[in-house]
């Protein structure tokens, strides 16, 4: 294990190259561009034994993505915002054929306005295509989560897709101390990849054939039952990593900070959990009883386990960023829908859409409003 | 191309091994689906198939079914290049990249419009594989406004079908009567019509609505059913037609408001049970009240006109009397009335139509079971009807009552003759009456079948195709007349692809214009009309294109010469870069072509010079077929079988003609020398 001070960008190359991905579609959007171009550098240098796919599109990146791992070679690839509404086709494809294979979003407010700074907009609004998603607070997360997520996705149980959220700008180009594994400690982790379906003409198949409405049920029924297996899975892969590398991320798919006695918490997903904690430890010294309950694991969404973790409080506190335009925080109806039966105030709030700052006030702030008993949550400029 | 393969068992030097295997789904004389049969068999087992989506995934991979005896893949219909390029990196990558062929189909609009820049970005990066554009030309028909469908909740005009009703369709695999889901209704535009007669039933159709024919394939051979389009049928042409359709429920009626008394102008009020489902004795009743019965809002009376002595004037009283739970009615010397308000209302609600010239049969009476429909026929029958022999004749003067009442009775496995027309001049005696002015009235005649002999089997298979089949039967076309331009509308059924106007299996409709369309060439999105005179734009010219990428062999081939086009495919796949063969598909129901002149057409296509048959190595044009400018047949020839240019006129023939001249003296120009850089 070596330790380096890393970008997220770098570090998620470097788990790639330690998962021993064999081919990597790519096509390069802002703030993802440092993913592909590490990885081409690896390949370059000779460090790296896989191929790199320089696409003409994202559509196409997805497209090579479902050949390749449909042939069973081991696959990543890398995008942001306007390339995930490109890819967006070919998601449910891939996810519906039930490949497993890695992609790390850089996430990306949606144009128009353009805006290439930090949203959860690209990502979140793509997560009824299939694909588990699991979101990262840290640069040490990100290299850990893409590794974990190979042996997810490839889970016998699961055979489905994986997307890594890390927040473009505020994740994908900040620096920090990650430990880097060995490449001895990561194939002990991780095993080849065995796809147990593929293109081959000793056993010829045919994948993609068309659906009748007779069919076509059965197969999105199969799927969800995988994506409730994931929830187990996910789980299993952090207390497995855990044992390996020493590091886990609450149990996979919450990661709960100083909810011991907490009366008040705050939910959100990314790098502004990191912003929480920070505002958490202060009132905390103040002797306010808040605590922090950070989504790692989008979908399957591990409902029973947020039930769990809310169950002593007084208010909760839903950080969205992302608004579902004529709704509300599309996170904030996840969580309302599963904690429907406890008894418990639950207030929305928006923030940090395009990149706009979330502050260690603004926690401040959402904590004073729960305390107060305030019934409504606001959009946090 | 693969290496060291065990000897294979070949016919005429090609393999006798299928890889594309029969049982898949294609029309009749479909050119792509021959033409990916050879490409697959020219390229043998070891080979990868990727598709774009397309009639040809559609046609040969219903889950659980497959045609592909080789690994097969589809994702989506722009992506197909560049699923390839992930299958062509993956192989390099395991070390099977020499073992393994790659072929990627896609059809016109997949490659020449929305998926043109994943094959651009492939041809780009040169990933190893052949991909193979079956040119059919197109994004691969309508119903006049009066036609009836028949539906699971009976019958309605095509006018009042919509999206999602349950539509009687034929099972084109076991000939049985299923119900399928409309999932479409298109306006089709002012057209212009032509009336189908057999003995039974009477449609109107456009020239290109197809039907579904029987196909005689000579002594010793089975016999087919094939879609053909109005164009092509011929008096004597056997088609598809209901028989008898499936037995229903009796109907029930919608609530409807009745009068009590102390409502306004009700006084007294006589109380009639009022039926609140069909049933035998109701419809009898209603038979009889459709031949000779009235109500009157105003005196509150339900008459009918059965005079002393009429066969009918029994009957008539007691199913008065039961249908509505009376002791008694009142009576004259020529009717029997029932004074009651709310079985004026009642009858009214039910959609008979008023006055003698309106009346008609309502859709719901179709969803009867059959006993109830014999009821009613057989009321009918007591009114006007009479027995001639083994035969009815029903008389009225409501030609909707008669139109219907022929459709009634097809889905009663009765049969039912054409409807005459004939007049009585003023002065006539009609029902104890002198008629005041000369009045049209029709009669229908129809008769019960009789069993077919169980002996002679065979013969009444030859003379029947679907017989014994319980739901449908063949009918002989009488007559096919062009009629008048009016509105047009289509319906689409999911599954089966058909449903039943006026008694008459029918298609549904698909075709729209691409980038590979030819110049005005019609087409559902570039149609034909008294201005534009289908698509204005010429092709785009895809092989150069792809040959201008640098790539090493491009080639364009016909299933008509199926050496020529084995030989291609093998070169194509022995090429170390990206290769193109551009396979001229004819899709006889976008064109309008009939099934059996597919190579007919590719023949003609290769020798008007249409479609000229060249290949592209290293740069460099030769032709693998050259048609001399004497030798060639005109344009015209290859025009004027296909449907989709027929409305061309002379001049447009000759632009035709000029440009494909044009095109092939470009070539000719070309040929032998370095026309295109080569970057590989």
């Amino acid at each position: 294990m070596t330790k380096k001070v890393e970008e997220a960008s770098l570090a998620i190359a470097t788990a790639v190259k330690l998962s021993r991905v064999q081919v990597c579609p790519m096509y390069p959007i802002t703030p993802s561009t440092h993913v592909p171009e590490k990885i081409a550098e690896y390949i370059a240098n000779g460090e790296f034994d896989a191929t790199l796919i320089d696409v003409e599109s994202e559509h196409s990146a997805a497209s090579a993505f479902l050949g390749s791992v449909a042939t069973g070679c081991r696959t990543f690839t890398a995008t942001a915002s306007q390339g995930l509404a490109l890819m967006y086709e070919i998601l449910p494809i891939i996810s519906g054929m039930r490949f497993p294979g890695v992609m790390a979003v850089a996430n990306r407010a949606l144009s128009a306005p353009i805006s290439i700074w930090n949203d959860h907009s690209d990502a979140v609004s793509t997560r009824d295509q299939g694909w588990i998603q699991l979101w990262v607070e840290s640069s040490q997360e990100a290299l850990d989560t893409i590794i974990q997520g190979f042996l997810i996705s490839e889970d016998s149980k699961v055979q489905l897709p994986l997307m890594v959220n890390f927040d473009g700008f505020t994740l994908s180009h900040v620096f920090e101390p990650v430990d880097i594994p060995s490449q001895a400690e990561v194939d002990k982790f991780l095993p080849k990849f065995k796809p147990v379906f593929k293109l081959d003409v000793k056993k010829p198949m045919t994948f993609g054939p068309i659906g009748f409405p007779d069919s076509f049920m059965h197969f999105k029924k199969q799927q969800q039952n995988a994506m409730i297996n994931a929830l187990e899975v996910v789980k299993k892969a952090n207390s497995s990593f855990k044992k390996s590398f020493g590091r886990s991320y609450g149990d996979g798919l919450l990661d709960l900070y100083k909810m011991t006695g907490a009366e008040y918490a705050v939910i959100g997903m990314g790098t502004l959990c990191g912003t929480a904690k920070v505002a958490i430890d202060k009132l905390r010294k103040e002797g306010k009883k808040v605590g922090l309950i950070r989504i790692r694991c989008l979908r399957p969404f591990p409902e029973k386990e947020l039930q769990n973790a809310i169950k002593n409080l007084k208010a909760v506190a839903v950080l969205d960023r992302h608004i579902s335009l004529g709704q509300e925080g599309p996170l904030f109806t996840d969580i309302r829908s599963a904690i429907y039966c406890n008894d418990i105030t639950i207030n929305s709030y928006i923030a940090g859409l395009g990149g706009m700052d979330i502050t260690v006030s603004h926690f401040e702030k959402v904590f004073k409003d729960l305390a107060q008993g305030k019934q409504k949550g606001e959009w946090l400029f | 191309m693969v290496k060291g393969l065990a000897k294979e068992r070949l016919i005429k030097g090609l393999p006798y091994k299928e890889y594309f295997v029969s049982g898949h789904r294609a029309c009749a004389g479909c050119g792509e689906a021959l033409m990916i049969r050879h490409v697959v068999k020219a390229a043998g087992p070891n080979t990868i198939a990727v598709m774009a989506t397309g009639c040809m995934e559609v046609i040969s991979t219903p889950y659980p079914e497959t045609s592909w005896a080789i690994p097969w893949i589809h994702g989506a219909f722009e992506n197909n290049s560049a699923i390839a390029s992930g299958i062509d990196v993956a192989l390099k990558k395991q070390g099977k990249r020499d073992k393994t062929n790659l072929l990627v189909f896609g059809g016109d609009g997949a490659s020449f419009d929305i998926g043109f820049g994943a094959l651009s970005g492939a041809l780009e990066r040169g990933d190893k594989f052949t991909y193979v554009c079956t040119d059919n030309e197109a994004y691969m028909n309508c119903l006049a406004f009066d036609s009836l469908i028949m539906t699971k909740d009976g019958l309605k005009k095509i006018t009042d079908i919509e999206v999602g009703d349950l539509v009687y369709a034929l099972s084109q695999k076991s000939h049985k009567l299923v119900l399928k889901k409309c999932t479409g209704v298109f306006d089709n535009g002012k057209k212009r019509v032509f009336e189908i007669n057999t003995y039974s039933q009477t449609i109107k159709a456009t020239g290109n609505h197809p039907f579904l024919v029987l196909k005689r394939n000579g002594r010793g051979k089975q016999s087919e059913l094939v879609w053909k389009k109005v164009d092509e049928l011929r008096p004597g042409d056997k088609v598809v037609a209901l028989k008898q359709g499936l037995d229903g429920k009796p109907y029930t009626f919608p609530k409807i408001q009745l009068s009590k008394k102390g409502d306004y102008k009700v006084n007294k009020i006589r109380a009639v049970k009022i039926p609140k489902k069909s049933s035998v004795n109701l419809m009898k009743l209603l038979g009889l009240y459709v031949g000779d019965g009235w109500t009157r809002v105003v005196k509150a009376e339900l008459g009918f006109a059965v005079p002393l002595g009429n066969k009918a004037r029994k009957p008539a009283k007691q199913l008065i009397k039961s249908v509505f739970g009376v002791g008694s009615i009142r009576e004259t010397k020529n009717e029997v009335f029932l004074d009651s308000i709310n079985a004026v209302k009642f009858i009214d609600s039910l959609g008979f139509g008023k006055g003698a010239k309106n009346k008609l049969i309502p859709a719901w009476v179709f969803s009867l079971p059959f006993n109830e429909k014999k009821a009613f026929v057989e009321g009918l029958l007591l009114s006007d009807g009479y027995k001639t022999g083994n035969s009815f004749r029903y008389v009225s003067a409501s030609k909707e009552l008669l139109r219907t009442l022929r459709l009634l009775l097809q889905t009663m496995n009765i049969r039912a003759g054409k409807i005459h027309q004939q007049s009585k001049s003023k002065g006539t005696m009609v029902v104890y009456r002198n008629l005041k002015k000369t009045s049209t009235y029709g009669y229908v005649c129809f008769s019960l079948k009789k069993g077919a002999s169980q002996k002679y089997k065979s013969q009444n298979k030859y003379r029947d195709f679907l017989y014994g089949n319980k739901n449908f039967e063949m009918k002989v076309i009488k007559s096919i007349k062009r009629k008048q331009v009016e509105p047009t509308l289509d319906l689409r059924v999911e599954g089966e692809h058909n449903f039943i106007a006026n008694g008459i299996v029918v298609h549904n409709t698909g075709i729209q214009r691409s980038g590979g369309t030819p110049l005005y060439a019609s087409t559902t999105t570039s149609p034909a009309g008294s201005k534009v005179c289908g698509k204005q734009e010429p092709k785009k010219p895809l092989p150069f294109i792809v040959a201008s990428h640098g790539i090493k062999y491009v080639a364009t081939a016909t299933p008509v010469n199926i050496f020529d086009l084995h030989k291609k495919v093998k070169k194509a796949l022995a090429t170390p870069h990206t290769s193109y063969i551009h396979a001229f598909s004819v899709c006889p129901v976008g064109w309008y072509t009939k099934p059996e002149a597919t190579i007919e057409i590719a023949k003609l296509a290769v020798n008007t010079r249409v479609f000229p048959l060249y290949e592209i190595e290293d740069g460099v044009l030769t032709f693998t077929q050259r048609i001399e400018k004497e030798k060639a047949t005109p344009v015209l020839d290859y025009l004027k079988v296909q449907g989709r240019f027929k409305h061309l006129k002379p001049e447009q023939v000759k632009k035709i003609q000029e440009y494909v001249d044009t095109r092939y003296d470009f070539l000719l120009g070309i040929e032998g020398k370095k026309a295109f850089d080569c970057l590989f």
